[in-house]
């Protein structure tokens, strides 16, 4: 191979001259041949090897006693006691939603939801994490249209109800949208946790589900690039969903899971067959010998390097018994499905791949997997940019409430989540509607979950972005009376080899660790999706998460609005990090710290006193005012006075991490009075609960206009979208 | 001992479950009819269908189900008085079956709706006969296509047959003359858009369902 053919081979396979290296030294100094190119191409895209992050990732490796699997498998599950565990992900699926919207979104849907039953888990809720870019910007009405479309049209169809969600708008998502799909699944009594290593010489690799096409052909390593002029061609890169045929995989993967008859199976995702079974052969550590030629095939022409990279969706490979061949077939025909045998497990360490009884590559996993490059990207230590000693707001312009409320940040994000079904599976005891999720477990407990990560506080500092990543959900969980558990994420940044890019992950992940070492909620899954940059630059660096938190009872939630006339309203705040936002919601500067250990002390202490409060709200962008505005209901308003918790800057739109609202009776006070003692943290009255307006300080805004403000806001700004 | 509620399911049925849940919290026993199945039909108490998407509503919700051979036994029945509940997709299925009259069409808004709605009983049915005079319901409703339509003459002839079970308070998807609840001449085959069965808790927002699934207390 001359120097241009070898160039071009490796723009091809989109391998650098150093890892071509590297492949070079792992085959014993020749050079790969036929589909060996496509193999490295795609187990050591970035998708695949997490070559960038993998290094840092590392730095989650922290468990509790009730996690009973964390990372490297297809997902983390915890135990919840009384023979209950959950398994949960996050996943990104950015750019494909970005060249296909409905498809794109739709298959992400598809992708995490097969994490979690490979599992063994029924998928009881799905969660979905937005960002999308100004509503001016190009396509972006069409963008916003069909990824929504594409999660209800997937989400429905396959039963699982869609529980809660974020999604937030600004300018730097205009070429590159966010798409993150979380999955929780429920596994109850002697119900089995399914692994996905290989075991058992002789064992058959059987392939069910759809069957393969050409879609999703180097999907892995486009997923792994930045966004050019060129992104409309990569169009025949995305897959195509079915819903239906995910329904029956769900139900009949469960079955045969439930009956004992599978050794390991994992989904065909990133990569198709070539990931599953080169982690599956590489984890057990065996080898395979697998017939591409019995794949089953959509389209007769396609040849095995396509087979191997197809991502053609709802499909899975497992390993079973032969004895166990003819009543695992029968589970599949039962629910309409075929189940085909591809070949067997044999002694390792090699995978073979035939075609046509030719072996067309033999090769060890472990070079594709274990070997995967691992690059310790440059960054440098963080130093927080915009942290100033105190805040001065100058002549900066504050939204007013009604602004605020009518803003693309602050409107109702009904429009999107009316398109979802929240309630099947009849589980559902909190839906969209509130500031946090709840499903009724078996046991009659209530599993929360919200999700975290706000943008406009990553653009003010990644490091304080990261905490807040954890810290947030956390809160909004303990101010309902959940003791957080665990978290997913779902790690969006631009380009790593870029150092700033590279300096906010670092940043990020390390706070969103000790966060989470300090709430005790290890990070138990999660994705990395790099690379979301245009030509125009790089995204917010968005670390999205998952949190779930367990509560002994599903009654006596607190409410997140109003609920009674002559209430007390109070203000509950641990001193740490302010700042103040402007008409966009954006933050020029911060000031003060976050204390991860006292927050950690204050959280239980919210936690409980929280059942003594008839509603509950964690104050969040836009600050106070927004927070008690969005407490209104049609009848119900607040009268509150500015006290001596109002620093120099606008005391209703001035933001704290951390504080929450607190409404109850006039026994409220004295409960959360003595939890301040313990915790350092400080309570204050602001007002009543009143028929009629709301009134800050001296300014009153009847109800029906924050009502209006806050509900017709959207189809001001999706003009487009009936 | 009572005889079991037969709950039908269909390749991509996925309301399954909570029927069964909501007949079980009725102190009713209840029992899976695969689609590919026939059934003697004098062993159960009542059917019903439940929602979801039978075949991903690949070429018109509910059309493929309806040539299920567990539809042949259904259709006897319904033939036979037994009570036979549709909801969402069951509805479509009992449309498309012809054991009930109209059919159901994309939404107005040609979107989802995921909403609760209030109901207005209009004739009482088989499966409102145990409700204690409930004449309002708030139910959720959770479908693409839910929009109630035929001819207008007929529509006016299912009025006077008093065949008309529920009506939206407040129409959500552009059903015609508010229609969200149908029954047959007999009214011992009755369906409906929204989910009682995701109302049959304090927790799950409303209790009103067991007002329908009550009809099958002995």
């Amino acid at each position: 191979m001359n120097a241009d053919e070898l160039k071009a081979k490796l723009a091809k396979y989109r391998l650098s001259a150093d890892e071509f290296e590297q492949i070079r030294g792992l085959l014993g100094g020749r050079d790969p041949v036929g589909v060996e190119w496509a193999l490295f191409s795609a187990l050591w895209s970035e998708h695949c090897s997490y070559k960038s992050s993998r290094v840092h990732l590392k730095k989650f490796a922290f468990k509790s006693p009730r996690v009973l699997q964390a990372m490297g498998e297809n997902a983390g599950v915890i135990d919840l006691g009384q023979g209950e565990k959950v398994a949960f992900k996050m996943e990104s699926h950015n750019h494909p939603s970005y060249i296909e919207p409905y498809q794109g979104a739709a298959t992400g849907v598809g992708g995490i939801l097969r994490d979690i039953f490979t599992m063994g888990a029924r998928p009881i809720a799905l969660a979905n994490y937005l960002c999308f870019g100004e509503p001016t910007a190009p396509r972006m009405q069409a963008l916003v249209d069909g990824v929504v479309r594409g999660i209800a049209g997937y989400g429905n169809c396959v039963g699982v109800p869609t529980v809660t969600g974020q999604t937030e708008f600004h300018s730097s998502y205009n070429g590159n949208i966010l798409v993150n799909a979380l999955a929780l699944g429920l596994v109850c009594g002697d119900e089995p946790i399914v692994t996905s290593p290989a075991r058992g010489v002789g064992n058959l690799v059987v392939y069910v589900g759809a069957k393969t096409g050409r879609d999703g052909v180097h999907g892995a390593s486009m997923a792994s690039e930045s966004f050019g002029a060129d992104s409309e061609s990569k169009r025949p890169t995305v897959q195509i969903g079915d819903p239906f045929f995910e329904k029956l995989l769900i139900e009949s993967c469960l079955e045969v899971m439930q009956k004992g008859l599978v050794v390991a199976i994992q989904d065909m995702g990133a990569a198709g067959l070539t990931s599953s079974s080169f982690e599956m052969a590489a984890k057990g550590g065996v080898g395979l010998k697998i017939h591409l030629d019995k794949v089953p095939l959509r389209d007769s022409s396609v040849g095995p390097e396509e087979i191997l990279l197809s991502e053609s969706q709802e499909r899975m490979l497992l390993i079973c018994e032969p004895a166990k061949l003819k009543a695992v077939q029968d589970v599949f025909h039962h629910w309409g499905l075929d189940a085909a045998v591809l070949g067997e497990v044999v002694k390792g360490p090699e995978i073979e791949l035939l075609w046509k009884n030719d072996v067309i590559c033999k090769i060890d996993p472990k070079m594709l997997t274990d070997h995967a490059p691992m690059y310790e990207r440059e960054y440098k230590p963080w130093s927080a940019k915009h942290k100033v000693s105190a805040l001065s707001v100058g002549a900066t312009k504050f939204p007013s409430l009604v602004e605020q409320m009518a803003s693309v940040q602050g409107t109702s994000r009904e429009w999107i989540y009316r398109q979802y079904d929240q309630r099947v599976g009849g589980k559902t005891v909190r839906d969209c509607e509130d500031s946090l999720a709840a499903v009724r477990l078996p046991s009659g407990r209530a599993l929360g979950l919200v999700l975290g990560c706000r943008p406009a506080v990553m653009r003010m500092d990644a490091q304080v972005g990261g905490y807040d990543a954890a810290f947030y959900p956390a809160l909004e969980l303990n101010a309902k009376g959940f003791e957080p558990l665990a978290l997913t994420d779902c790690l969006n940044f631009g380009n790593p080899e870029k150092p700033a890019i590279m300096s906010e992950f670092v940043a990020a992940v390390e706070a969103l660790a000790e966060a989470s070492r300090e709430l005790d909620t290890p990070v138990i899954s999660g994705n990395v999706s790099f690379y979301n940059e245009t030509s125009d630059g790089n995204v917010t660096s968005t670390p999205s998460t998952g949190m779930v938190g367990l509560r002994e009872s599903i009654s006596g939630i607190p409410a997140s609005h109003f609920v009674k006339a002559g209430d007390e309203v109070l203000l509950w705040r641990l001193p740490g990090v302010s700042y103040v936002s402007d008409m966009r919601g954006e933050v020029k500067a911060f000031t003060g710290e976050l204390d991860p250990e006292a927050l950690e002390r204050w959280f239980d202490e919210v936690r409980a006193v929280s059942p003594k409060a008839r509603a509950t709200r964690v104050a969040g962008k836009f600050g106070l005012g927004y927070t008690l505005a969005r407490m209104c209901t049609d009848e119900l308003g607040a009268k509150a006075v500015k006290g001596d918790w109002a620093g120099a800057t606008p005391a209703w739109s001035t933001e704290h991490l951390y504080e929450v609202v607190l409404v109850g009776d006039s026994s409220l006070m004295a409960a959360v009075k003595a939890a301040c003692e313990r915790s350092h943290s400080h309570v204050w009255r602001l007002g009543t609960v009143e028929k009629g307006p709301l009134t800050l300080d001296n300014e009153t805004t009847d109800l029906k206009t924050l009502r209006q403000a806050y509900k017709t806001g959207w189809s001001k700004h999706f003009a487009q979208l009936a | 001992m009572a005889k079991p509620v037969g709950i039908l399911r269909f390749l991509g049925t996925n309301c399954d479950r909570d029927v069964w849940q909501a007949v079980e919290a009725m102190g009713l026993t209840p029992q899976w009819l695969w689609y590919e199945d026939q059934f003697a039909v004098k062993d159960y108490q009542g059917f019903i269908v439940p929602g979801g998407f039978s075949y991903g509503d690949y070429l018109r919700c509910g059309a493929l189900a309806a040539k299920a051979p567990v539809m042949k036994s259904l259709g006897e029945a319904a033939a036979a008085g037994y009570p036979v509940l549709g909801i969402c997709n069951g509805f479509q299925i009992l449309c498309e079956t012809k054991l009930l009259p109209g059919a159901l069409v994309r939404n107005e808004s040609r979107r989802f709706i995921d909403k609760w709605v209030d109901l207005n009983l209009v004739n009482p049915t088989r499966w409102t006969s145990r409700s204690q005079g409930a004449v309002h319901l708030r139910l959720p409703i959770a479908h693409g296509e839910g929009r109630f339509v035929m001819e207008e003459a007929e529509l006016a002839r299912l009025f006077d047959n008093e065949q008309v079970w529920w009506t939206y308070g407040d129409n959500p998807n552009g059903s015609m003359r508010d229609v969200a609840g149908v029954a047959n001449e007999m009214k011992n085959v009755c369906a409906l858009m929204p989910h009682p069965e995701r109302a049959m808790f304090d927790w799950m927002g409303s209790e009103d369902g067991r007002a329908i699934f009550s009809a099958l207390l002995q």
